[in-house]
């Protein structure tokens, strides 16, 4: 029996779930890093300035995905059971709370937060619960469809939560340095995070991966990643440019490079990881495949 | 209250594909879209192996989980038990098609000439189609499913690809009704609903296979 991949949700779906991620994990390291102080005015600034464009590209995209998308605005109407309208309900407040705090800390309303730190800081608080909501919902979307073993685990919103995170960090370091910050203190810092990050999504993807030995469509779908079509993807674009690339760049960037050579690998380090977080989605996505359907002795795979 | 059902005896089955192609005619669906179809597999091998053809419809769920998962609202379940898409209030998301254990839904952006190589506008019997699948409950972009022909159970027909079907492997009736044909077949010769782990409660039911 040769079961079919689904081939509904395409790269759209990816761009979307990578930018919703990537912004609330840039999210989340602006507003520690404005938790730490001085030091940390480039980087956090950045980091909350990066949440609210990214998520709003990655609907965009979203909304091009859809085949009748005049009807885009009823994605909320039944919260009650559907987590795509749950989902954009947490996007859009979190989308509404980094742009106050864009607002009124960075721009158009300059020093209106930069001198209430407490105030800053509490909006910072309700920001990272719904960045963190945003960053774990990619995962349950694809989770809450249960034909598809491979999505429906609880390992996925997990593994984009940490990817999710770390392509955050990298967004953000990428951004700062390209506003001519010093590979140095709160970048460096950053940097070293991402290695922490990194070891993290290694094992969170071996742990997930392992999961699927459950049912014979989850074990299709790891087949089909690892040895299959999409396995060039996965070991090319994911865990070499998303994992080994940029950890073996952080780690030269950290212990055998000074000044400008560790900032470079940084840059590349973070611009590779970036490129590695959106091919993990449209792996993912590309390896959804349906439970079989079974009378008898027969199993149907779907066409 | 009625809860329409199927009964699709796999033992009479014997995979003509004629409910696929019934199911075209009556409901003018385009290429790709197949509300009524037959899946094969196999078990076994020689000399021993054994084919086997599976017919689906919409099982119109008791719990449908493609109306769970829609986040517009347009997916409803009448008084009937009958699953049903508002096309003016889907936003095409697609994720009923991933919710779906039966691939059940399908979503298309045009209707396109059946015959290959044909280049030019539609012909005349083609055009009519494409404007009765557009001036249906159905559309372009939009999740798409079999209602099990309402528009003929309404006016005391049987659905398209139970009159067609000549292995007569497909009965239509009322579940709540225990004295109906389907409810006596599904008593009396097991019948069984596809992947009931998946919680939907499908109204359609199948008797076992040889």
């Amino acid at each position: 029996m040769r079961m079919k991949a689904q081939s509904k949700w395409s790269w759209e779906v990816a761009a979307y779930l990578f930018l919703a991620g990537l912004g609330g994990g840039a999210y989340v390291a602006g507003v520690t890093g404005d938790f730490l102080g001085a030091g940390w005015e480039v980087p956090s600034k950045v980091g909350v300035f990066l949440g609210f464009p990214s998520v709003f590209i990655g609907c965009m995209f979203l909304i091009a995905d859809l085949g009748s998308p005049k009807n885009f605005w009823r994605a909320a109407m039944r919260p009650g059971t559907s987590w795509i309208a749950r989902g954009t309900i947490i996007i859009t407040i979190f989308m509404i709370l980094d742009a106050i705090h864009i607002g009124f800390w960075v721009w158009p309303f300059p020093g209106v937060l930069a001198n209430v730190d407490g105030a800053r800081h509490f909006l910072g608080i309700l920001g990272i619960i719904f960045a963190f909501a945003t960053m774990i919902y990619t995962g349950i979307l694809l989770g809450a469809a249960r034909p598809i073993a491979f999505w429906s685990t609880a390992m996925l919103p997990l593994l984009f939560l940490v990817s999710a995170l770390s392509t955050g960090v990298m967004a953000v370091v990428l951004v700062s340095s390209i506003l001519g910050a010093a590979h140095e203190g709160p970048i460096a810092g950053l940097t070293r995070l991402d290695v922490m990050l990194i070891i993290l999504e290694i094992f969170v993807v071996g742990f997930y991966l392992q999961a699927t030995h459950r049912v014979p469509e989850s074990r299709a779908s790891a087949l089909l990643v690892m040895t299959g079509a999409v396995a060039p993807m996965f070991w090319l674009g994911f865990a070499f440019l998303g994992l080994l690339l940029p950890l073996v760049l952080e780690l030269i960037g950290a212990f055998a490079l000074t000044g400008a050579g560790a900032g470079i690998a940084a840059v590349i380090a973070a611009i590779s990881g970036i490129v590695g977080g959106l091919i993990l989605r449209q792996v993912v996505l590309l390896g959804g495949i349906q439970a079989p359907l079974k009378a008898g002795r027969f199993e149907f795979a779907l066409p | 209250m009625t809860r329409y059902g199927f009964v699709i005896d796999l033992k009479r089955c014997y995979g003509c594909y004629t409910c696929q192609v019934a199911c075209k005619a009556e409901n003018c669906t385009p290429q790709g879209v197949d509300w009524a179809k037959c899946v094969p597999a196999e078990v076994g091998s020689f000399p021993t192996a054994l084919r086997q053809m599976l017919p689906l419809v919409c099982m119109q769920c008791a719990e449908p989980a493609c109306m769970d998962v829609c986040p517009t609202g347009a997916t409803t379940q009448d008084e009937n038990g009958i699953v049903q898409v508002d096309k003016n209030l889907c936003m095409g998301c697609k994720y009923c098609i991933m919710a779906c254990p039966y691939g059940a839904r399908q979503v298309v952006d045009d209707w396109t000439t059946y015959f290959p190589d044909a280049e030019g506008p539609l012909d005349p019997y083609e055009s009519w189609a494409k404007k009765e699948w557009e001036t249906r409950r159905t559309g372009y972009g939009i999740a798409t499913k079999c209602d099990f022909c309402m528009h003929r159970v309404k006016v005391g027909k049987q659905p398209a690809c139970v009159e067609a079907c000549p292995a007569k492997a497909r009965y239509f009736g009322d579940l709540d009704d225990p004295e109906s044909e389907i409810s006596i077949l599904i008593r009396r010769e097991r019948g069984f609903q596809l992947n009931p782990e998946f919680g939907t409660d499908p109204s359609c039911y199948y008797l076992p296979p040889r």
